[in-house]
């Protein structure tokens, strides 16, 4: 945790918080709207604006913003003496990996928080909507956040390899385009890779594509998909974090 | 010499950075070549070069931040690997290339960083702080800092941990005489105080006041390695001889010395006692009148670019 929290005095006065807050309002705010021009309202109430909002989001804003995110937390590491500095520390490699991965998850968690707090406040206030936002979307964003886990610990250990910027975010978009497209065309095993796994995740409980027959359009909230989800990003998460560390230990400073 | 009075408790930690036969290659590139040294406890290590000498490579060798082609290093009496490398830099305070810190916040919030990273108590952040003299500029962010202030900074963060031995890349660089001079003055009262210290430099006169020790590195390998006193010894300087016909003394003497004239003195380089007396005796039969026989005087600073521009002594 101590770990942990040094990155959060590392991450004050950052981009990252413009990060957490505009991606998602961002994503409800649009989606609310196609609604609003193509439909004239929000035929079905909750329900339309939920999968307005994370359709889109689950299938690129989620995943190339934690990119951008663990982009930005290593960022610093990767100015002046920085890195050699946190190198030359006492600090166990383990828990340099750790502590960003967690940082970065951390945030993750965060934008899924404003994504639903941002659909219950377009519900309310812009659509007027009856009730609440039914609880299985609660659950669903419960899932998200964990499936975010192991995008983060990945993304992370690509923006600590790579000093560059984008290059960690374009992996991101490209992979989920491609996993994507694999969890449209029923390739369930593709649920293993960290970017379906958060994509399936955030599709829960909605229809992915309406009226067809895919495997995701299928998939509701239950204990069945819930483990899977928690499972293989446990898994996942343990892999990646093995892999990072090695790599770590064993990578020299640039000469 | 260097730290006796802690020699004697110490055992076998007299040498504090011991390396042998250290080398760095990239690809076919030979950047660090067989390097053997030895820093004594308690010294300030004045390790010099020209740029791209591999002075940095050298140290960043010894923090296990990049490993060695060959060879092995000792840090503290214990080899420095990676696996070994966390419990070691416990005890090693460094600044390599350019100096630490983030940009986007203050002093105080990158010395706090490093407080909670390696669990250190308080007083030893503000006597860094102190130390380093920095303790106006806490509040300011560290991207408005000079980058005299980024180095002090740098150092402050170094010390922190209160190191047994600090590595200093060029600690100087970029900095004002008078920060120099504050640099130094700092290095000196660390040593004072046990810390032994390693600091590079590419200009001499940089650490030449500072230093008990030295090793001079050119193209990847040791030339030199002991004290001011053995470097000027190790070096012949030139005889200068004064006479009554100082081109005649050169085509004379030129046939079995190196030596050259400017017009009014003939210079003689690499004679010892022997060939001085030899070629006072050649020029007194020749009969050309003899005046006067020196030593040039020779600086730390001439040994050094003789050094480094033949590559060896």
């Amino acid at each position: 945790m101590k770990y942990v929290s040094v990155e959060f005095v590392k991450l004050q006065r950052s981009l990252s918080w413009a990060v957490v807050i505009l991606l998602p309002v961002i994503a409800v705010a649009s989606g609310s709207m196609s609604s609003v021009a193509s439909d004239g309202g929000l035929d079905d109430g909750w329900y339309t604006l939920w999968i307005r909002s994370i359709g889109f989001y689950g299938m690129a804003l989620l995943p190339v913003g934690i990119a951008i995110l663990a982009s930005l937390t290593w960022r610093t590491e990767h100015r002046n003496g920085n890195w050699n500095a946190l190198m030359s520390t006492s600090v166990p490699t383990s828990a340099m990996v750790l502590s960003k991965a967690a940082a970065v998850a951390i945030l993750s968690a965060l934008m899924q928080v404003v994504l639903v707090l941002t659909v219950v406040g377009f519900g309310k206030i812009a659509f007027d909507l009856p009730g609440m936002l039914p609880g299985r979307y609660v659950v669903s964003s419960v899932l998200v956040i964990i499936a975010s886990v192991p995008v983060a610990a990945l993304q992370s250990g690509l923006s600590m390899y790579f000093r560059s910027f984008a290059a960690p975010v374009a992996v991101a978009l490209v992979a989920t385009g491609v996993s994507t497209t694999a969890l449209l065309t029923d390739m369930t095993a593709i649920i293993a890779v960290p970017y379906a796994t958060a994509t399936y995740a955030t599709q829960l409980g909605t229809s992915l594509v309406e009226a067809s027959n895919t495997a995701c359009d299928a998939a509701g909230i239950s204990a069945g998909t819930a483990g899977l989800v928690a499972g293989v990003s446990a898994a996942a998460t343990t892999v990646i974090v093995i892999v990072t560390t090695w790599t770590l230990n064993r990578s020299d400073t640039r000469a | 010499m260097c730290g006796t009075a802690r020699l004697r408790d110490s055992g076998d930690m007299d040498t504090v950075i011991e390396t042998s036969h250290l080398t760095k290659r990239y690809g076919s590139r030979t950047v660090v070549d067989d390097l053997s040294l030895r820093v004594p406890q308690g010294c300030v290590y004045g390790f010099l070069g020209p740029n791209g000498s591999g002075k940095s490579t050298t140290m960043k060798m010894l923090l296990s931040l990049i490993r060695p082609t060959l060879g092995k290093v000792q840090v503290l009496g214990q080899p420095m690997t990676r696996a070994s490398r966390r419990g070691l830099l416990r005890h090693v305070g460094s600044l390599i290339e350019s100096p630490p810190g983030y940009g986007h916040l203050t002093g105080r919030e990158n010395m706090r960083i490093m407080q909670r990273l390696l669990d250190l108590p308080q007083r030893q952040i503000e006597w860094a702080v102190d130390t380093v003299r920095m303790r106006d500029q806490m509040g300011k962010r560290v991207r408005n800092y000079s980058l005299g202030m980024k180095q002090r900074m740098g150092i402050a963060l170094a010390l922190a941990r209160q190191p047994q031995l600090l590595i200093l890349d060029e600690p100087t660089n970029g900095l004002d005489p008078a920060g120099i001079e504050e640099i130094r003055e700092l290095l000196r009262s660390l040593a004072s105080s046990g810390v032994t210290v390693m600091v590079s430099s590419h200009l001499l006169g940089e650490i030449d006041k500072t230093a008990t020790m030295l090793g001079i590195l050119s193209e990847g390998r040791l030339l030199f390695q002991g004290t001011r006193a053995e470097l000027m010894a190790a070096s012949t300087p030139d005889i200068i001889i004064e006479s009554s016909d100082p081109r005649s003394a050169q085509s004379i003497l030129g046939q079995q010395l190196d030596c050259r004239s400017d017009g009014r003195t003939t210079r003689i380089t690499n004679a010892d006692d022997g060939s001085t007396a030899q070629a006072v005796s050649v020029l007194v039969h020749a009969g050309i009148d003899v005046f006067e026989v020196r030593r040039d005087e020779q600086t730390l600073e001439d040994v050094f670019i003789d050094l480094t521009k033949g590559g060896g002594l």
